[in-house]
């Protein structure tokens, strides 16, 4: 006998939440586009999809964030600090990638300085994934030591029931079960067939890319600038990546008075290395491709013991000339037979 | 022999005799219903070439690549009829030698791949004409259509609406061959002239000086708009700013490789007393 969410209380669910404080968020398509919002009715969610265009790290690392407001006078400098809207939320069916994506960065935001922005987001929200039935060609996160059924960054996960009826409930943090006591009258005890879980082909061998990374020899290998001649140098990869987290600081305003943002930024741009002198340590696409591998399966798991990348995909499904991780990790495994 | 024959051997003539150092064209992707920018340099490779109606990316933006055409040796290319108008472009606007350019042209109607008949940009003038006086594509124009019927308000609410969603990522510019600027305004920090918050403020910023920056200029390859990873139809923009122009001045964008520029250029006998 296991927890059982039907689909058809769903409503009853989001509405009890709503009056209990939490806002609702989970994947609707809208203009266009799909991504994760925040909804009224369940109606609104939209489950069919293999994963939402846009990554769940919009919800804690917005694209722009307002830091600061400044004013400078004669004698004086007014600063006030601008912390992210406060109140409680619930993610309601985030993909397993989506949700480790957010655990995978946990250790950057807080390493060195605990980014109050991100925490903040993390500690008020609870992430209620929903593990895949379906994949397309650009999964990968079984060649990145995770499945279609991952529990890494999910406070509860869901294991759909065939025939879409609901989901079997598995609770796994403290915070996914206290949001869930919430809606205990709308849950069954019960045993129900469960949906067969989406297969996810291993594309590439990852200890192999590991390994031949790491190998300084090969960071100047042509390899690099092969792989990467086709890349255009545009910023989609990285800003559709759930674990990416580069961000830039910017004052806009005047010299009296403006507001400090966090902006994110892209190791594709040319500029994100500009020096103030004009010199540019990575003046080729191509040096900037390899640092983005690089830092996601070299340097990051070198200090935070953990890949970059939790296989979503995004970078090669929507990259205008067809690159992306996978290709490039596949032929790295080539070169490493 | 199909076009994708004739064009691989083609491509094995000019590599291996030394007219061309490289073939940019299409390769296989990965799905079977995608195509990747390939680019050759040995005629062991050309068997690597696709051609099919799944040949659309505009590749014309990779011949302005810094470096490419340096040592004035001559590329291929594979072009459909807006590449070729995107090569007279950056010909007219002294981005690129036109001599160093051979073109593999196509064209795709349905599912059928012609070929057009040519190597060097001024053999395509007929095929371009013919666009410019050709009807725009159906389908194109009904979302088109609407737009144009909204009241200014709603029209305003619609681009809001599609700008809101931008991330200021840049694809639209980087897949754009009009797009070459070494540096763009937007990248020139000392100082910060537009800014780089992707607010709603930011965002129309970017996308009004782009579609400024591109009237008179843009061929509608739809390179931008497929590369747009938040789908904002972009090519409703620069659609409306090329019948703007041609309105307005009878200007094609890349009718020849010596086009003067429309926004770029000056006539003594100008109505207007001055230039933007």
């Amino acid at each position: 006998m296991t927890k059982i969410l039907f689909s058809d209380k769903l409503d009853k669910c989001v509405e009890r939440w709503k009056s209990a404080g939490l806002t609702v968020i989970g994947p609707v398509q809208r203009t266009n586009i799909s991504t994760y919002a925040a909804v009224d009715h369940a109606a609104e969610l939209e489950f069919g999809l293999v994963l939402p265009d846009r990554s769940i790290k919009d919800l804690f690392f917005p694209q722009s964030e307002p830091m600061l407001r400044y004013t400078i006078k004669k004698e004086s400098i007014n600063t006030e600090e601008c912390l992210p809207p406060a109140g409680p939320r619930i993610i309601f069916g985030a993909r397993p990638c989506d949700a480790s994506g957010m655990a995978i960065d946990d250790p950057l935001f807080g390493w060195d300085y605990k980014d109050e922005y991100w925490f903040q987001r993390r500690n008020e929200s609870v992430i209620v994934t929903i593990a895949c039935t379906k994949a397309d060609d650009f999964c990968m996160c079984t060649s990145l030591e995770m499945s279609p059924d991952s529990t890494k960054g999910s406070d509860i996960l869901l294991r759909p029931l065939a025939g879409n009826k609901g989901w079997q409930v598995d609770e796994l943090t403290d915070r996914g079960r206290e949001a869930f006591r919430t809606i205990a009258d709308f849950l069954h005890e019960s045993s129900e067939p469960l949906a067969p879980s989406a297969v996810v082909e291993n594309k590439f061998d990852l200890d192999a890319c590991v390994t031949w990374l790491k190998n300084p020899e090969n960071f100047e290998s042509r390899f690099w600038k092969e792989i990467s001649m086709r890349c255009i140098g545009c910023a989609s990869c990285t800003y559709l990546c759930p674990t990416c987290h580069c961000f830039d600081i910017q004052d806009e305003g005047d010299t009296y008075t403006g507001i400090r943002r966090k902006n994110w930024d892209s190791c594709s741009f040319a500029l994100f290395t500009m020096h103030t002198s004009g010199h540019n340590p990575r003046s080729t696409q191509s040096a900037r491709w390899r640092q983005r591998i690089m830092h996601k399966f070299n340097y990051f798991p070198g200090k935070f013991s953990v890949n970059s990348c939790s296989g979503c995909g995004r970078c090669s499904r929507q990259c205008p000339v067809d690159m992306g991780i996978t290709e490039t990790l596949q032929e790295i495994s080539k070169l490493s037979l | 022999m199909s076009i994708e024959e004739q064009y691989r051997t083609r491509a094995k003539e000019l590599l291996s005799g030394g007219a061309v150092k490289m073939v940019i064209g299409y390769g296989k992707g990965t799905t079977p219903s995608r195509r990747r920018p390939l680019f050759i340099t040995s005629p062991d490779d050309v068997e690597r070439l696709m051609l099919d109606d799944a040949c659309i990316t505009n590749l014309s933006g990779y011949l302005v690549s810094e470096g490419l055409l340096s040592d004035e040796k001559r590329v291929a290319v594979f072009l459909r009829p807006e590449g070729i108008r995107a090569v007279n472009i950056l010909a007219a606007e002294s981005q690129l030698d036109a001599e160093q350019i051979v073109i593999f042209g196509f064209d795709v109607s349905g599912n059928e791949v012609q070929a057009l008949k040519g190597i060097h940009v001024e053999e395509f003038s007929d095929v371009i004409r013919s666009i410019k006086e050709g009807a725009p594509e159906a389908d194109e124009e009904e979302l088109f259509e609407k737009i144009e019927k909204m009241s200014p308000q709603e029209r305003f609410s619609f681009w809001q609406e599609e700008f809101a969603k931008c991330i200021k990522c840049y694809a639209c510019r980087q897949a754009c061959p009009m797009c070459y600027c070494r540096r763009c305004i937007v990248d020139s920090n000392q100082p910060q002239w537009i800014n780089t918050s992707s607010h709603s403020l930011g965002n129309f910023e970017w996308n009004i000086v782009r579609a400024f920056h591109l009237s008179g200029r843009c061929v509608e390859c739809g390179n931008c708009d497929r590369a747009c990873p938040v789908n904002i139809p972009l090519r409703l923009i620069n659609h409306r700013m090329a019948e703007e122009v041609l309105g307005a001045f009878d200007h094609f964008a890349g009718m020849s490789k010596t086009q003067e520029p429309v926004l770029a250029s000056f006539k003594k006998d100008d109505s207007e007393t001055f230039i933007l």
